[in-house]
């Protein structure tokens, strides 16, 4: 037997080739950007379906809506908080908790937005049941991935203490980017601590003199998709130089921008238009952002 | 769930890559095809992950994948190879049998490709009769009765040699 452990030494000192793991890599970043698309067409499905839903019984969610933010003693306390900003829209927390069951922590603020100038008729009702929709279904979405993770892990041998040093936390929060006179800009994020793949980011801005969604073309012209494509062009290259690292066409990097980019508006009232991870640059680069400025 | 077990086939795809070239080298003897072959598994693998049933599978899945695809460039190359030139292999074959070292591997790739086959994947890759059957579609007692006739062939023209 003494060859054939000889010959199993001499297998062993086959060389791996430097390439093998540059391929393999290709392969697994080619395959997640398949599976984070696929996985945001059957998220935007479900945010649609939730939409509807919401349309539907859109007369009683109002009431209720508006009942909730009368009674809701956190309104109270952070509408006495917060400071009137730019006179005529404000961010409020709606609804904000802390549960933890199962190790499995729990973390939601979800934002309304109130329109203060009470005679001009303009109400944000719409974007705000949107956004609790929203904000609600992630959270119980992210809570049964989370419970179904610890059912597969205890169901493969993990103990209750292992699983309870994952720290599971999952967290639903935003953040206010502008808001003025012109302009209220909020960005909402949904994330797990154990995975990146459910991440999702939701961008509203608001003009707040009409109550409606601004959109890039209200903010840039109609010219909007060549403006903000010739100034992302540039910056890409600018960033190449700089050492970042961006997809190639054939990759499945940046080819343009479509009228469902999403983008928040910045302190100097700019947009700043936002790449997800995966979407034009390898996954470690996270976010990709860029302003696009005036001419 | 699918997407825990998509991220272990990933982290197992990284942990074991090592591995996966060395069965490709010896199905392929050749360092280029032995990329090929490993990575078209891995995008095979990654294509299919919804595939799998469930995660202590992973192991044999993936061993199938990858030597079904060994066998793929082997196809592929004997095609090629067959229409550009001949005396090349005679070369290389008379070059292999030169050092005593490499007898023994001549013996192995001698043997039929199934035995072959099952002695890598027991002595080599140290996989349970088991995982062996459940890789190769063989039944376990045939996996044994062929583990045992490859390791005497082996064994019997060892010997000749020694003598």
């Amino acid at each position: 037997m003494s060859r054939l452990e000889k010959m199993k030494e001499n297998y062993n000192q086959i060389p791996i080739p430097k390439e093998l793991n540059v391929r393999i890599q290709q392969e697994i970043q080619k395959s997640q950007r398949q599976w984070e698309e696929k996985r945001k067409a059957i998220q935007r499905q479900r945010f649609q379906k939730v939409i509807r839903r919401v349309e539907a019984t859109a007369a009683a969610a109002c009431i209720l809506f508006t009942a909730a933010l009368n009674i809701s003693p956190v309104f109270a306390k952070e509408a006495a908080q917060l400071p009137v900003i730019g006179g005529l829209a404000r961010v409020l927390t709606f609804r904000s908790y802390e549960t933890e069951k199962n190790d499995i922590a729990v973390s939601v603020e979800i934002p309304t937005i109130e329109m203060i100038a009470a005679d001009t008729k303009i109400t944000a009702d719409n974007i705000n049941q949107e956004i609790l929709a929203l904000c609600s279904q992630y959270a119980d979405d992210a809570v049964l991935r989370a419970e179904e993770y610890r059912t597969a892990f205890l169901g493969t041998g993990g103990t209750p203490e292992e699983w309870a040093q994952h720290n599971i936390k999952i967290t639903v929060n935003y953040e206010i980017k502008q808001q003025n006179s012109d302009y209220l800009s909020v960005v909402i994020r949904g994330t797990e601590s154990w995975t990146n793949a459910y991440s999702e980011t939701n961008y509203y801005n608001l003009d707040v003199n009409t109550g409606e969604l601004v959109t890039l073309k209200d903010i840039l012209g109609s010219d909007y998709m060549e403006l903000a494509n010739a100034q992302i062009r540039k910056q890409i290259t600018e960033r190449q130089k700089a050492g970042e690292l961006f997809f190639t066409a054939e990759e499945g990097g940046f080819t343009g921008i479509s009228e469902n980019t999403k983008f928040y508006i910045n302190e100097t009232n700019r947009p700043v238009i936002v790449f997800e991870r995966y979407e034009i640059a390898p996954g470690s680069s996270g976010d990709i952002e860029f302003e696009i400025g005036g001419n | 769930m699918k997407q825990i077990l998509y991220e272990r086939l990933i982290q197992y795809i990284l942990e074991n890559q090592d591995r996966f070239y060395r069965i490709a080298y010896s199905y392929t003897k050749h360092q280029e095809d032995s990329l090929d072959a490993v990575q078209s598994a891995v995008c095979k693998a990654l294509e299919a992950h919804e595939s799998i049933k469930n995660a202590d599978a992973v192991k044999t899945w993936f061993y199938k994948i990858l030597i079904n695809e060994c066998f793929l460039v082997l196809k592929k190359r004997s095609r090629t190879s067959l229409s550009i030139d001949t005396a090349q292999q005679e070369v290389m074959y008379y070059e292999k049998g030169y050092e005593a070292e490499d007898d023994i591997e001549k013996e192995l790739d001698s043997l039929e490709s199934d035995v072959q086959e099952i002695i890598k994947l027991r002595f080599f890759e140290e996989l349970s009769l088991k995982e062996i059957s459940d890789i190769t579609g063989l039944n376990l007692n045939t996996v044994k009765t062929k583990l045992y006739r490859g390791l005497k062939q082996l064994k019997e023209t060892i010997q000749e040699v020694d003598l």
